[in-house]
């Protein structure tokens, strides 16, 4: 299959919906499809990145598209932390409205701690090394209790693979990060906060959704498990959506 | 001595961070005298992540073993962030809080 179509199954993951409603989108001809020689549905790569700058439904989906996106640009400004130190002052100030919020006096430090891991995880090992574009795309929404951090770095596979060459897929990969404690270190200092990131949501009403390369995973209060699975759709780097 | 940890930022967040603040305060922790323990106080601290941690207080740890105390770790952050630094040198922080 050409790498610019999509089929409609991938088209539906990245725009959130379902099968059905892509064909009734195709019907009605708010987002037409292109037939395959076998008739089935296919949508073009950049015509749906271009639906989605038009119409967001929310940052998750400006993520989604800014991390499969084969063309490396910087987010739009008010989204992007170019460095670690931008990061610093935009998270803090997340901390500070977070601890306004009544509802939140006993997580809000728990959701600082997540949002940190994450934010800092991306520069700490792509610091050098960013393939494109340096740097996190951050955003929240308060009102709907959303945090989405993503980076376009070299993925936790890659990384990984220099403590634990053994690992073969972004599926183990993210097993690892989410479960091993890695006290070897070399060649690189590692963070661990990856485990206490799954144990703080396992413990709290916090949700995460976590992709890096086609390996996503879901965890939520309670949960043991980690509920890997794989994507129709490739990330460069990382994408996290944190729910509260 | 007594380390108030909020005078490091009442966020404290990545390894960069935390080995900074070490080693901007390493001719402080040079006056620690023999036998004298080290109190780290949280109290003020709104975020605090391992991997700050990993980077200030493991080393304290490893410096200091037993006469290292912390106080006012109620915050679950800082809770959360302990447990998981516990489990990966397998050593138990003395908490004065508990």
């Amino acid at each position: 299959m050409n790498s610019k179509l999509l089929t409609i199954k991938q088209t539906a993951e990245i725009l959130g919906v379902t099968t059905q409603t892509m064909r009734r989108w195709d019907k009605s001809g708010r987002l037409s499809s292109i037939r395959g020689k076998n008739n089935y549905r296919y949508y073009k790569k950049d015509e749906i990145e271009n639906y989605i700058k038009n119409n967001p439904k929310d940052f998750f989906q400006l993520a989604k598209i800014w991390n499969m996106s084969d063309l490396g640009v910087a987010p739009r400004p008010d989204f992007y932390c170019a460095d670690s130190s931008v990061f610093k002052a935009r998270s803090s100030r997340l901390t500070s409205e977070l601890r306004e919020i009544k509802k939140l006096s006993k997580i809000y430090s728990l959701i600082g701690l997540i949002v940190g891991e994450i934010g800092n995880n991306s520069f700490d090992h792509n610091l050098g090394n960013w393939p494109d574009v340096p740097g996190i795309f951050f955003a929240y929404n308060l009102e709907k209790k959303q945090i989405v951090l993503a980076d376009r770095g070299q993925g936790i596979l890659s990384t990984l693979k220099k403590v634990k060459p053994a690992l073969k897929n972004h599926e183990q990969a993210l097993k690892t990060a989410f479960t091993e404690i890695i006290s070897g270190r070399a060649p690189e200092s590692r963070g661990n906060g990856l485990k206490s990131v799954r144990q703080v949501v396992a413990d709290n009403e916090i949700s995460l959704f976590f992709q890096t390369g086609n390996a996503q995973l879901k965890i939520k209060k309670k949960d043991s498990n980690l509920n890997i699975k794989k994507s129709k759709i490739n990330f460069h780097g990382c994408l996290a959506m944190i729910k509260f | 001595m007594i380390i108030f940890l909020k005078k490091f930022g009442t966020t404290l967040s990545s390894r960069q961070a935390g080995k900074e603040s070490l080693a901007a305060f390493e001719p402080t922790l040079r006056d620690v005298k023999e036998g004298e323990e080290v109190v780290a106080d949280f109290e003020g601290v709104f975020v605090f992540t391992p991997s700050w941690g990993d980077e200030f207080l493991t080393p304290l740890l490893k410096r200091f073993g037993q006469r290292l105390i912390l106080k006012n770790t109620e915050n679950p952050s800082v809770q959360a962030t302990l447990k998981l630094l516990e489990q990966i040198h397998k050593k138990k922080f003395i908490d004065a809080s508990i």
